[in-house]
């Protein structure tokens, strides 16, 4: 009985290519956006106050702080906005989810680099921005990365929950039964746990061919 | 008309206040009155939901860690099967089980534990292996058994690593369990989907979100004191 | 000699009542431990997911924990389609539900002419499926085509059938009114309005929506307190696709078999006028107290608990 349950969904998934592409690529845009302008906000100024090793308690507040959020507590405050409720207000709730984990690790992942050869750079003559950019970061690299895949992974996880929030994407079929059927809630189920687990792997394939790249000479 | 066919008495509810009533931001007399018959039996029943999934996750994971840790060629399968759970949405995790647990709390554990898995098995045998070969050698030096090693030396100096992943776990846990209130009606999810319904009631969305986050935070909190205590040396 | 007589006397006496105390006391006992099987039954109560259902669930709820009955409370359960589905499945075996919903969205059969025949229709469909229906309220809840007041005035509008006039627009409802006769359907087929664009929705209430300016118009219930602040207005249905949506609870046949559970229930279904669902409405939806309570107060003033 559990198997027809799973047998319908997938049937569900073949009938309906058209709905769950259009729905996949509302959540991606919703993703994508937000993880965007998590980028932009976060990674300069993790980047930055690592290079500075300055910030540590900053980039440790806001660690704890942005796990403590729960997630589906962010989206309905941003309800509250004068956002709406559609496309911006999950934009926002999803970025401020995105942010810490790319600040924090940018942070560290900088912070972690051996002093020593920072200081040989700096001897060289190097400039601090090129010091940053061709030793710090190409060092740090592993852990940045890491942080940019957690966030993009809990982006696009959370995507389904803004649903109930306007958000469309996969989770608009999740949190209605009533029109899709269970076996529709399956299938978007299904396909939501794809999508993710194809956004990892593409990602963690990302963070180990960025980690090897060769180390600058020191 | 007979005296049967009398029509209802309708009492007077008592009317909201003009806070209550537009929705506002922070009404005071909503707290107070619903704080007993809304607020708090979803704060009780969130902290048991977390309470629940994070001890049978750290059960769970424990076992499973000291297996990986014994048996190296087990690690890489637990780890990935822990991370796959992990990665699935919890929404559609939930929604994945009710055929087979239905809507109860049961399919809401189950997935709360799968997500405190992957956090509190690699974070145990990382612990496990982080201890530094000297401590070992010391321990068989004093002729310490394996077991006594074990409880003695290798258990004691992972301990940060597993508080940390305890702190990680019940921090994601109490997240995660306002979701559940999707699947059934309790938790601190519930005001927030019931002030959804309701025209966005500013006042209860608040303060149910103000409750979860809370919640997090001292979880967070106990857990780093507790780390402190079983970690004495670590102050010296 | 009196004495001896008295004494015997006395004595039979005391013996037939002794006897007489064991027989009822044996009796009780007999009828105390055939008490269990004639017991009250367990009754699961199931609701569907918007205020009126809280409010009505809670209701027979306490009604019948006042008379000594164990209630499961299911609340939340979803939409008719899903809740019929528990009933059938015998997940619950009590759920308050809208006659013209049973007739024209489950029994998938053309909206009946009155309220009477809707009932009547309504309980014939469901005991041919191993359940009943109880007695019905005074009060109904139909649908209704609902916008904001200031956008039917700038349009002219005041049917529904008006809405020819705008080119297009959107109708945001409850999911299952995508594919009900009773909504979406009647007003594509029967208003013949094809230009109507539908937005489900998910959590945000109907006004809110409304409110914000993202939809056109919606689809309200007759009893909703929001309709009687005068922000909203509700088009007229010249044509009755929204019927008529008497309350009657729908139950096993098992417990329809429980007379007095019968007696209690409706006794509560007869006080529920309109006047009394929208007062309990608001409480809850305006006011914000909660279902439990005003239920609570409701039952109280009218010594049904």
């Amino acid at each position: 009985m559990i198997a027809s349950t799973f047998v319908d969904a997938l049937r569900f998934i073949g009938d309906n290519p058209g709905l769950l592409l259009h729905l996949t690529a509302a959540h991606l845009e919703l993703s994508l956006t937000a993880l965007g302008i998590a980028l932009v906000l976060a990674l300069p100024l993790g980047l930055w106050l690592g290079h500075r090793h300055r910030g540590l308690f900053l980039a440790l507040g806001v660690s704890s702080v942005g796990r403590a959020l729960p997630s589906l507590v962010l989206i309905a405050f941003m309800t509250l906005t004068p956002l709406g409720i559609g496309f911006w207000n999950n934009t926002l709730a999803l970025t401020v989810l995105a942010i810490p984990s790319i600040l924090t690790n940018a942070y560290f992942g900088i912070v972690g680099v051996d002093r020593d050869v920072v200081e040989a750079a700096r001897g060289m003559g190097l400039s601090e921005r090129q010091i940053l950019f061709r030793v710090e970061l190409p060092l740090g690299l592993p852990l940045v990365m890491a942080g940019i895949r957690i966030a993009a992974i809990f982006v696009i996880a959370t995507a389904t929950i803004a649903a109930i929030a306007g958000g469309g994407g996969l989770g608009e079929i999740i949190v209605d039964q009533a029109s899709y059927g269970l076996s529709g809630v399956i299938g978007a189920a299904l396909c939501v746990s794809a999508l993710t687990l194809v956004a990892a792997v593409l990602l963690t394939l990302l963070q180990r061919a960025a980690s090897r790249r060769p180390e600058p000479n020191a | 008309m007979s005296i049967l066919a009398a029509g209802p008495v309708i009492p007077n509810f008592g009317s909201g206040s003009k806070c209550e009533q537009t929705g506002g931001w922070w009404c005071t007399d909503w707290l107070r009155a619903h704080w007993g018959d809304t607020l708090q039996p979803a704060l009780v029943q969130h902290i048991e939901l977390s309470l629940i999934a994070v001890g049978i996750g750290f059960a769970i994971a424990l076992a499973l860690a000291l297996l990986g840790f014994r048996f190296a060629v087990l690690d890489a399968p637990f780890g990935a099967f822990a991370d796959f759970l992990y990665t699935i949405p919890s929404l559609a995790l939930f929604q994945l089980l009710v055929p087979i647990t239905g809507l109860t709390v049961t399919t809401v554990e189950v997935a709360l534990v799968g997500y405190t898995l992957l956090i509190l098995y690699r974070n145990t045998v990382a612990g496990l292996r982080s201890v530094p070969a000297e401590a070992l050698e010391a321990a068989r030096g004093m002729g310490l058994t394996r077991t006594q090693t074990f409880l003695r030396v290798e258990l004691p100096l992972a301990v940060p690593a597993i508080v940390a992943g305890l702190r990680l776990a019940a921090v994601s846990t109490i997240s995660i369990a306002t979701v559940a209130a999707l699947v059934i009606p309790e938790g601190l999810g519930r005001p927030i989907f019931v002030a959804l319904e309701q025209d966005l009631f500013k006042t209860e969305i608040l303060a149910a979100g103000g409750l979860a986050i809370a919640l997090a935070l001292v979880a967070d909190a106990l857990l780093v004191v507790a780390q402190r205590a079983l970690t004495p040396w670590s102050r010296a | 000699m009196v004495r001896k007589h008295t004494r015997r006397a006395a004595k039979a006496a005391y013996a037939v009542s002794l006897a007489v105390a064991i027989v009822i006391g044996l009796i009780a006992a007999g009828a105390g431990a055939a008490a269990p099987s004639a017991a009250k039954p367990t009754v699961t109560i199931g609701t569907k997911n918007f205020t009126e259902q809280y409010v009505l669930g809670e209701l027979y709820k306490q009604a019948l924990e006042a008379k000594g009955y164990k209630v499961v409370y299911k609340e939340n359960i979803g939409s008719s389609e899903l809740i019929d589905t528990a009933i059938k499945s015998g997940k619950i075996n009590f759920y308050p539900e809208y006659d013209g919903v049973i007739v024209t969205d489950l029994a998938k059969k053309p909206f009946p002419k009155s309220a009477a025949a809707t009932y009547a229709q309504a309980k014939t469909w469901e005991q041919g499926r191993g359940l009943t229906l109880l007695n019905a309220t005074p009060f109904f809840d139909s649908d209704g085509f609902v916008m904001l007041k200031s956008t039917a005035t700038k349009n002219g509008i005041k049917t529904i059938a008006d809405m020819k006039k705008l080119k297009s627009f959107s109708y945001a409802g409850f999911p299952e009114c995508k594919t009900r006769i009773t909504c979406l359907l009647g007003i594509k087929n029967i208003y013949g309005l094809k230009q109507v664009k539908f937005v489900p929705l998910a959590s945000i209430s109907v006004y809110t929506l409304l409110d914000q300016g993202k939809v056109t118009a919606g689809d309200g219930f007759s009893t909703d307190p929001q309709l009687q602040t005068g922000k909203y207005v509700t088009l007229t249905d010249t044509k009755h696709i929204f019927g008529f949506q008497n309350v009657a609870p729908v139950v096993t046949k098992a417990l329809a078999g429980d007379a007095s559970l019968v007696k209690i229930v409706n006794a509560v279904s007869a006080k529920l006028t309109v006047a009394a669902i929208a007062a309990m409405n608001k409480a809850v939806g305006v006011d914000k107290k909660t279902p439990a309570a005003v239920a609570s107060a409701f039952l109280t003033a009218n010594k049904l608990k």
